[in-house]
Order: structure tokens, then sequence, then C-alpha cells
């Protein structure tokens, strides 16, 4: 009689010649159902290290937007804290986290705690002393495009920490560096797209709508790759995708514009009485 | 220099043997002897010097301080011991100052006043003194020895009382009226009749650990040896007093004089006494001193400063309703994150009530684990408060300082159609605005704009969404309107 084979050894060699941890953590949901399936799992894996970029120069602020609202996902899942690290002329250039905006994105500022860094080595560094600790929920580190100690390597052992303890990865690039190898489970390209206007009667221009981004997956370890409109949904804290049509003409008239008060104005040509 | 000319300060022994003395003028010292080896004084040099002999004194005792401009004091209450009594302690400190190639002259006493006068005006250049030869051991030397001011030596002297043995037989009101209560508070601190407080250069430690090691270490490896039986002594002795400490200063006494302190912050009490936890964050500060080893460090100490009384259950950086975490660990990683990049550096946040968007929230140091940090705070509150029914209303990424950027716009009162930032160019094609802020008055300092500022939200065609403001109203008289860039929204 022939042996059984073993499929369970099988993939614990397999494993151990990935040098992938054999626990896997359940994925993170995005919300959004079209990107969930392209993710093996159905949704962004937990325990892994994730790279973000910017498709332009212009789009760090839609980069840092989308990364904090993916953390916000992971944050409904896992408890703990999250370690945020980030060179400290980076925030002078591009701006620092402003926790009140971190709010609407489903962040609580409770649950993190900012570092700020002297250099690029040193948030890797933090990144992966967090990493190596179980009692956070994630770290997220934002990193200069063009900083060099980032390299195959560096991602390499992010991504080894990150797959022991269960502690998720979001790297933030604030330049895009195509072609270069990574160890990441998935790199994200992001890029702000303009959001569906919300009209006013009377205004002079529309209102901004949920924040929408052109988001791309242009690595994946598992392979399937895409790109996606996607929207941010603020009653669930998650992203949808939007309509296909994102940029259509506005409809005059919008639901939310209905029990606004509203005041006429006129541009009556002005005219003055003196009296002495 | 002063306004006699330039007069000398100090003389080394040779031309103290020629008869120059501090306070001479410069000019006659250079007629008597026109080839004297001048160089200007460093006072300020001298007394970094002194301060950091003084540092390195504490290997001593805890408790030093400078007594400038040239002196160092040693509160050596029940060290001697240690070094095999008072005579053996004067004599290797005498030595080690002398290798440092400093001419030495000590004195212990049972007063502060009394080791002052001694060391400066015995005949012996190490004299000890004790209560029953205290004395004798004063009553020779000259008034100036009682650290008084210059005018009050200089009229005792005028009246022949030139040695302290004349004042002592003195009715003490005379003396008081004529040299005021200075003089006779000085007389009775030296004879120990009335108490005198030693402000030591840096606060004594609560608990201390320490090493002297047979050959100087000059190696990092050695150094963390080192490092780790400290600890353990110190975290031993913790434990053992039910104590836990915040601070934890490590102190490196260098072969020639010189010493290194090293101090690290631990976030919870339960930390410091965890010995390995202080080695590893003590052994990760030591990369900064790889380049001073020098001729090697002698000596260490471990010191345990601002202890409290440690309770077993003191949990930090709580989460409510999250049993599972481990607080321990967080608090670990906080701690060496603080001691590697500063604990200032590693930072969390704290909502604060005002529409200010600078100052509607407080940055504090992780490290500060006071009871209002355990506590939740509701940020989502916290945000209604300030930007209303809207759910984005503030900027993901804000910028510290607002920078101005130019404008075009249809209306004076109304949002931009156009702005350029950083030399590039946006066409807006939404906006939402404008949401006055206006300045607190009870806050308002001469740096900061009075103006009242309308926030806009604006988006431009790639879908790119800034935070721009009008700082001043276009109506009022007085406003000068320009235009910021404030945030960045996702």
């Amino acid at each position: 009689m022939k042996p059984k084979p073993d499929f369970q050894q099988l993939r614990q060699r397999i494993a151990a010649q990935e040098r992938r941890a054999l626990e896997s953590w359940p994925p993170v949901s995005l919300g959004a159902s079209a990107l969930d399936h392209k993710l093996p799992g159905g949704g962004l894996a937990a325990g892994a290290l994730h790279e973000f970029l910017p498709a332009t120069p212009g789009d760090i602020a839609a980069l840092a937007g989308f990364s904090l609202g993916v953390l916000a996902q992971i944050l409904r899942m896992h408890a703990g804290f999250v370690l945020l690290a980030l060179p400290s002329f980076h925030a002078l250039r591009e701006g620092a986290f402003y926790p009140v905006g971190l709010t609407a994105l489903g962040c609580d500022p409770d649950r993190l705690v900012q570092l700020r860094a002297p250099k690029g080595e040193s948030v890797l560094w933090a990144m992966e002393e967090g990493l190596a600790n179980p009692a956070l929920a994630a770290v997220v580190g934002v990193l200069p495009g063009n900083d060099r100690a980032y390299d195959f390597t560096a991602s390499r052992r992010l991504a080894m920490r990150a797959a022991a303890s269960g502690v998720t990865a979001l790297l933030i690039r604030s330049q895009r560096a195509p072609g270069d190898a990574t160890a990441a489970q998935t790199r994200w390209s992001i890029a702000a797209a303009p959001s569906e206007a919300r009209v006013w009667a009377g205004g002079r221009m529309p209102g901004l709508g949920a924040p929408q981004w052109q988001v791309e997956l242009t690595k994946s370890k598992s392979g399937a790759l895409g790109e996606w409109r996607v929207r941010w949904d603020d009653e669930t804290f998650s992203f949808r995708l939007a309509a296909a049509l994102a940029d259509r003409a506005p409809v005059r008239g919008s639901v939310r514009g209905s029990d606004r008060a509203s005041v006429a104005v006129s541009n009556m040509p002005r005219r003055w009485v003196a009296a002495s | 220099m002063d306004r006699q000319g330039q007069r000398i300060t100090a003389v080394n022994a040779a031309a103290d043997k020629l008869g120059f003395y501090p306070g001479m003028p410069l000019a006659d010292a250079r007629a008597i002897y026109p080839s004297l080896i001048v160089k200007p004084a460093d006072h300020q040099g001298d007394h970094a010097t002194l301060v950091r002999l003084a540092l390195w004194c504490q290997r001593y005792s805890p408790h030093t301080r400078i007594d400038a401009p040239d002196g160092l004091a040693i509160d050596s209450t029940g060290c001697a011991h240690l070094f095999g009594g008072e005579a053996m302690m004067l004599k290797i400190i005498a030595r080690r100052l002398q290798a440092f190639g400093l001419t030495v002259r000590l004195a212990a006493a049972p007063t502060i006043g009394a080791a002052f006068a001694l060391a400066r005006h015995a005949p012996g250049a190490l004299t000890i003194v004790t209560d029953e030869t205290l004395h004798n051991h004063l009553a020779p030397l000259p008034v100036a020895a009682l650290r008084l001011e210059e005018p009050v030596v200089a009229a005792l002297k005028k009246l022949g009382l030139k040695n302290i043995r004349d004042l002592l037989g003195k009715p003490r009101a005379p003396l008081v009226a004529r040299f005021g209560s200075a003089l006779v508070e000085r007389l009775d601190q030296a004879f120990g009749r009335e108490a005198e407080s030693f402000s030591p250069l840096s606060p004594p430690p609560s608990y201390r650990a320490e090493q002297r090691f047979v050959e100087p270490l000059t190696t990092i490896a050695a150094i963390e040896c080192a490092v780790d039986r400290l600890a353990n002594d110190l975290a031993d002795m913790l434990i053992k007093a039910g104590k836990g400490a915040r601070q934890v200063t490590l102190s490196l006494f260098r072969v020639d004089g010189w010493s290194q302190r090293l101090d690290v912050q631990t976030s919870a009490l339960a930390l410091s006494r965890d010995a390995a936890h202080l080695a590893r964050l003590l052994s990760e500060r030591l990369d900064a001193i790889k380049d001073q080893t020098g001729f090697g460090f002698e000596a260490a100490t471990l010191d345990a400063f601002r202890v409290e009384k440690y309770f077993s259950n003191q949990s930090v950086l709580k989460v409510a309703g999250e049993a599972q975490e481990s607080p321990d660990d967080l608090a670990r990683l906080l701690d060496r994150l603080a001691n590697r990049f500063g604990a200032d550096n590693v930072m969390r946040f704290a909502p604060v009530p005002s529409y200010i968007p600078e100052r509607s929230v407080q940055i504090t140091s992780a490290l500060q684990s006071s009871p209002q940090d355990d506590s939740r705070h509701d940020w989502k509150a916290h945000a209604r408060m300030l930007q209303g029914g809207d759910f984005i209303g503030r900027p993901v990424l804000m910028f510290a300082s607002p920078e101005p950027v130019t404008t075009l716009a249809e209306v004076p009162d109304g949002p931009p159609i156009r702005f350029k930032w950083r030399r590039v160019s946006h066409r807006i094609t939404k906006a939402d605005g404008p949401e006055r802020i206006a300045p607190e008055w009870w806050r308002m300092n001469a740096e900061e704009s009075r103006q009242t500022r309308d926030y806009y939200r604006v988006e431009d065609e790639a879908g790119r969404r800034f935070w721009l403001y009008r700082d001043g109203l276009h109506e009022r008289e007085g406003d000068t309107p320009r235009w910021f860039i404030h945030g960045v929204f996702a």
C-alpha cells in the first residue's frame, strides 16, 4: 500500500524553506469587496509588510490618507497600540499627522504612539522593535523615498518580524522608486482623485465629497494586481468602490442640501447719502 | 583685567618662589621678571574643569560640590571606611589629583568651615582634624580662612585682629555691630556651633550600586558586562526595599579624571526592578561613548533617582476593555524608544478644548504616565466640537507653521479660484467654507496674528485637497488679508 502523503508535514517543510511563519493571522477586510477579492484570504494580510507609494510627488496627502484608512481597518480588528514612526524633517516638510484629522479617518489617536526619529534608518530600527512586540496592533513607518537605508534586506527583516509576531507593518514611502525588489506582501500606488461634488443651492462652487483615491495594487505576493477608484465611507469608516462615473456632472439639489438654511444675496450697487 | 590694569589671577610654583602673588599688577611682575610667561585667565574653563572634577569626586561620596573659584568640597560622612580610613582616603584623593597634574591641599574636618579653612591655610598640605583638635588647628589661622568678604578681612586686619585666635575671646555684640552678623556666623560654623547646609552638585541618589575595576575598561563589551552586574545589584536593592525608580543614572569614571553620565528613564516603576531591561537600556546608550573610552574607565556607579514605593499591580497605558494586552511589553518598548530618541520624541496626543487648530491638540511625552494618560479621551466628541457636523473638517497632515500662498479669487470674500503653493499652481474646482475661527483674545501675544481666519477646504482638478485660510477679514478696517495653506486632506 502506498503511504499517504502527509500534507501537514509537506506544508511545514515548504514554510520552513520559505521562512514563513506557520501561524496565519486573519486578514483585514478593507471594506470594498473588489479589493478584498484580489487579496489572498479576502483581505489585507495581517502580520505582513505592506508598502504604500504615491503615484506622483503631489499625492503625499492622498497617500497618507489612504494608508491611515487602511490602519483604521486594522485597528478595528486588533486590540493594542500603533507605533507611528516618522523622520522629524519629513514632518516639517510634508506636515505632521493631525490627530483630529485622523479621528475622521477612523483612527483613535488614543491608541497612537508617535515617534519622531532623526532619520530614515532610525524609523526602520523603531519599526523592527515595534514589530517584535505583540502588544501592538500595527506599526506604521514613514520613509523619505530616496532613503538608502531601505532596501530588499530591510524589507525582508520587517516582513519576517511581522510574520513572527502577527503585528502588521505599513510603510509609507514618500517617493516613487519603481522596480526595486521588496519582500513586502503588497505594494500600493496611491493617487488623489476628485471627490463627488456636493452642490449647494446658490453656491459659487460645489463642495467637497468624501475623499476618493485612485488605488493601484502594483505588487502582490499572491500575484493578482488591479486598479480601482476607491471612496471613503464616513459612516462605516471603511473603503467602498467609487461609482463608475465618480466625476460626473453634479446633480442639482442634492439631498444633503435640502435642510440647509438659505438666504438671498444680491449685488446691489452701493449708494451713500451724506448729511450735514 | 580691571580698572587698575591687568592683574595676576594665578601663579605656578616657580612664579610663587620668585615672589609673585595673585592680585599683583602684571606690569610690576613684568618689570621684575621680563621673561615671565603670561597666559590670559580662562574663568569659564576653570569653572567647567572644577565641575568636572567635582563630578569625578563623586566616586568618593555622592555629595560633592565646587567651592569657586578653586576648591571642591566632599561630604565624606560614612564614606571613609570604604577607602581604609580617613587618612588613607585623603592620601588616595591627593595621589589621584596630583596624577592629573594638580597641586592639591586637602583637609578633613568635622565642619565645612573648618575643612575649608584648613585646606587653604593650614601649614601642611594634608590635614586631618577631629572634634578635639579642631580648636587648636583653627586658632592660628588667618581670619581670611573664615570665608569672609574682602572688606571685612581688611577691616579686621586694620584693627590688629589677624588670626582666628584673636576673635575667639572677644564679646560678640560689638563684633556684630561693627562687622555684621556674617563674621560671627562664619566663626560659629567653623567651630560647629551653628549648622551649615551642604547643597551638592547633583542630588544624591536614593540607591547606588558601584563597581571598581582592577584594570581600566577600554572596550564597550567589557563595560556592558559591568553594566549588567550593576543593573543586577541595583534591581536587587530596589526589590528588597520594595521600591521602584523612574530615573537611573550610570556614571563612568575615567582614569584621567573625566566622568561620563548616562541617564535613562523608565515609564513604569516595575521596569526599574527588571535588571535585564535596565541593562539593555543602558547598553543601547553606550554607543554614544564609544569614542571616549580613552585610557579606560576605572569605576562605575549606577544610581537610582526619583524612587517611589512600588505597588505590584501598577499598570500603564491602559485601554479600556482590553485584557489580553500586556502593558509591560509596551512600556518596555516605549522606554527603549525614549532612551534612544529622547523622551520628547515619543509622543502621545490629548485633546485640548480650543478652536484654534494648532492649539486643539496637546502633545505629551509617552513616558509621563500620570493618571490622566490612562483615561480615554473622547476624540470623536472633540472632532465634533471643532468641525461641527462635517465628517472631514480637519486635515490629515498639518504644517507646523502655515505657508503663504498666492491666490486669485473671483470675489474678495469668497474662496480663491486658483492658488500657487510651492511653485505649483492649482485650479480649484470645489470648495467648502468659510469656517471662521477668531483668535482667542485672552491668549493673544505679540508674535501671533491677531486676525480672524476664514478657513476653506478646497479641491483642485486632480483631486488634491487643501486647507486654506485667509488671515484677516476683507471688510474689516486695519486687517490685511493674506492667504495661507495650513494643511492637506486625505
